[in-house]
């Protein structure tokens, strides 16, 4: 009998699942999705892991210890770097190790995709990796690998036609092709990792509060990867993180579309990455001084009344600017 | 005459602000909240009510961290941010103010100000308050200063010290070791003001175009040892607006104002607001994982309001009589 495989829903979750779930589902394994983050899962997170980690990682320490009694492998994969000459944050690559010797965890199944040198081979050494841990055999790998890529492929597009994660991959898994979604009204840029930006239990449910206040929000994962890449080749230098690419690029894209309000960069306190990218991206949104701009540092102490403060703050500001030079009071 | 009542509810400090229809301030209230936002607001309404026209009241407006708790319990019309607030105050006590420093007990700004008037930028201090007017409260009492003495003393060092002030912890141990050496109080004094001026540029001005004028604000702008430090580190002239203290309350008043215009009914509950029985309950709500605590304020055992929980099962439910 196949194992059941454990799906932590942190971190790479946000970015991979359908690619994930299609291969896994197409080689006959089943597989556990740890809940939604709740209260639970973010104290069992924090305890665990006392250390200097970001709160993303404590809170996928909470979701691998949901999992712990109801799966037989956890599929938590090593990534190094996800394109070349680029590097993942150094969190993430460290992340098998960090668990394994820190809490008691059924047995990882994690693939190192690394794909510093090479573009695209690892991912079939990666499938089949995973396939011979779980008894698949290489005709089903490859052909559901090839599948599982022609998923994600539609997720992606469904993305950049502006539909958020959750919906997307609902979507791509029942084939739908993207039926593109213009935002309704105006648009609030909403840039951060993955992780931070829809995980609702880690950013106070930001997304949720900006859609309440009338305004679209827009995300870094809807810019197509290579639109974003040529809007960060505006840096003198090449950012070696790929999420920070990503997240650069979008921001100083969106930076430059009609319709585009306000921008707010979600950061984790304890990032090295993000306090660079975030910090680059605050200084090119105020050197246009044009569109507002927020910086969110998040983390287990960040009170929500402090949050929602600033918020009110920033939707105030945006309601000035598009009213244009009214004066706030007389 | 018509006025308007503005309520800041603070960490520190609740203040009370009535203006008139061109929004001067008539009256202004400063109390502490020891922690007890309800009746401090009712305590400062009461306050007012010695002198106020009690007709006279056209709109009310709450900001602070207790704005919402406040806007509920006088039955406010606007209920705003403190940046917001703060803005509105300066930009009418100060034309042309273009950067603000705000200091209060435990929380720190900077306001950008655009050319136009509107907010541009803003900052506000993080976990830490090592940058506000509770640390500064701290070391005073330590040393045994009156705070209202501590800006006087700290004008009359001639050079001062350099304190490592990073930290309210690791300022105290850099205090005690500079009076061990021998350095006067005002010295030392001077130096501590220097310290939060940096600690305070270095957490919220990193990255920010600080432009003239620039206006310090917030109950820490009454301590002229702080004017001087941020004049000294910044190199020009720092303003501080009459009414510093209660800028914030002024602020609401004004917004106030501006969002109840003419044929407007205000939805203020009355001076007599103060004899009221207000009650703040709490209790865990055990619906799902989350186990949100939601509050609950009642009046004579009505149900106002409640919040605090995620889903809206308690915030969005239709409020009952209790027993």
């Amino acid at each position: 009998m196949k194992p059941v495989v454990g799906i932590p829903r942190a971190l790479l979750y946000w970015q991979y699942f359908p690619l994930w779930q299609s291969f896994l589902e197409g080689i006959g394994v089943e597989t556990y999705l740890s809940p939604p983050t709740g209260r639970q899962i973010l104290q069992d997170g924090l305890a665990a892991l006392g250390t200097d980690v970001c709160l993303p990682v404590k809170v996928a320490a909470g979701h691998l210890l949901a999992l712990r009694d109801r799966v037989d492998l956890i599929l938590l994969p090593r990534l190094v770097s996800a394109a070349r000459r680029e590097y993942a944050c150094p969190k993430l690559m460290g992340l098998p190790d960090l668990v394994r010797h820190s809490l008691s965890l059924p047995p990882l199944l994690s693939p190192v995709i690394d794909r510093y040198r090479h573009d695209n081979w690892p991912l079939i050494r990666v499938a089949l990796a995973v396939g011979r841990r779980v008894g698949a055999g290489l005709p089903a790998v490859l052909r559901s690998l090839a599948r599982a890529v022609e998923c994600y492929r539609r997720y992606l597009n469904l993305l950049q036609a502006g539909y958020f994660p959750q919906e997307a991959w609902e979507a791509a898994g029942a084939g739908q092709a993207p039926d593109p979604r213009a935002p309704a009204g105006d648009v609030v840029a909403l840039i951060g990792h993955p992780y931070t930006v829809y995980d609702r239990e880690i950013n106070l449910n930001l997304l949720g509060r900006l859609e309440r206040a009338g305004l679209s929000v827009r995300t870094a994962e809807q810019v197509p990867e290579a639109t974003a890449r040529r809007a960060a080749a505006a840096l003198p230098k090449h950012l070696f993180w790929t999420a920070g690419q990503q997240a650069v690029g979008a921001a100083f894209h969106y930076l430059e579309q009609e319709g585009v309000v306000g921008m707010i960069s979600v950061m984790s306190f304890g990032c090295g990455p993000d306090s660079m990218t975030g910090d680059l991206i605050a200084r090119r949104a105020r050197r246009g001084g044009i569109i507002p701009h927020l910086s969110l540092t998040l983390d287990e102490h960040a009170a929500e009344a402090g949050v929602l403060t600033r918020l009110e703050a920033f939707l105030d500001m945006v309601a000035a600017q598009r009213e244009r030079g009214v004066v706030v009071c007389g | 005459m018509k006025t308007y009542l503005g309520i800041d509810v603070g960490s520190v400090s609740a203040n009370f602000v009535l203006v008139d229809e061109a929004g001067e301030v008539l009256e202004a209230v400063y109390l502490r909240t020891r922690g007890r936002p309800l009746e401090v607001v009712q305590e400062g309404v009461a306050a007012l009510a010695k002198t106020a026209d009690h007709g006279a009241v056209a709109g009310v407006g709450t900001t602070g961290s207790g704005r919402v708790l406040a806007g509920l319990v006088v039955g406010a019309d606007v209920v705003r941010n403190e940046i917001t607030a703060h803005a509105a105050a300066t930009a009418r006590l100060i034309p042309g103010a273009r950067t603000i420093l705000e200091i209060g007990g435990q929380d720190s700004k900077l306001i950008i100000i655009s050319p136009g008037g509107t907010v541009a930028d803003f900052a506000m201090n993080t976990v830490c308050a090592a940058g506000t007017g509770s640390f500064l409260d701290q070391q005073a009492a330590r040393l045994g200063i009156p705070i209202e003495e501590f800006g006087a003393i700290a004008l009359e060092a001639q050079t001062p010290v350099r304190i490592a002030g990073r930290c309210a912890v690791f300022a105290e141990t850099d205090m005690i070791h500079k009076q061990a050496m021998g350095y006067g109080l005002p010295e030392i004094l001077a130096g501590l003001c220097e310290a939060l001026v940096r600690n305070y540029l270095n957490n919220l001005g990193k990255g920010k175009d600080i432009r003239d004028k620039v206006v310090f604000q917030g109950g820490v702008a009454a301590n002229a040892g702080m004017r001087r430090a941020f004049e000294r580190v910044l190199k020009r002239a720092v303003h501080v607006p009459p009414h510093h203290g209660v800028m914030g309350a002024l602020g609401a008043a004004l917004l106030a104002r501006a969002q109840t215009g003419p044929g407007a009914r205000t939805g203020f509950k009355g001076f007599d607001l103060a004899n009221r029985d207000y009650r703040t309950g709490c209790f865990n709500c055990n619906g799902c994982a989350n186990q949100c605590e939601v509050v609950e304020i009642t009046q004579a055992s009505t149900v106002l309001a409640r919040w605090g929980d995620r889903c809206g099962r308690w915030s969005r439910a239709p409020l009952v009589s209790g027993a």
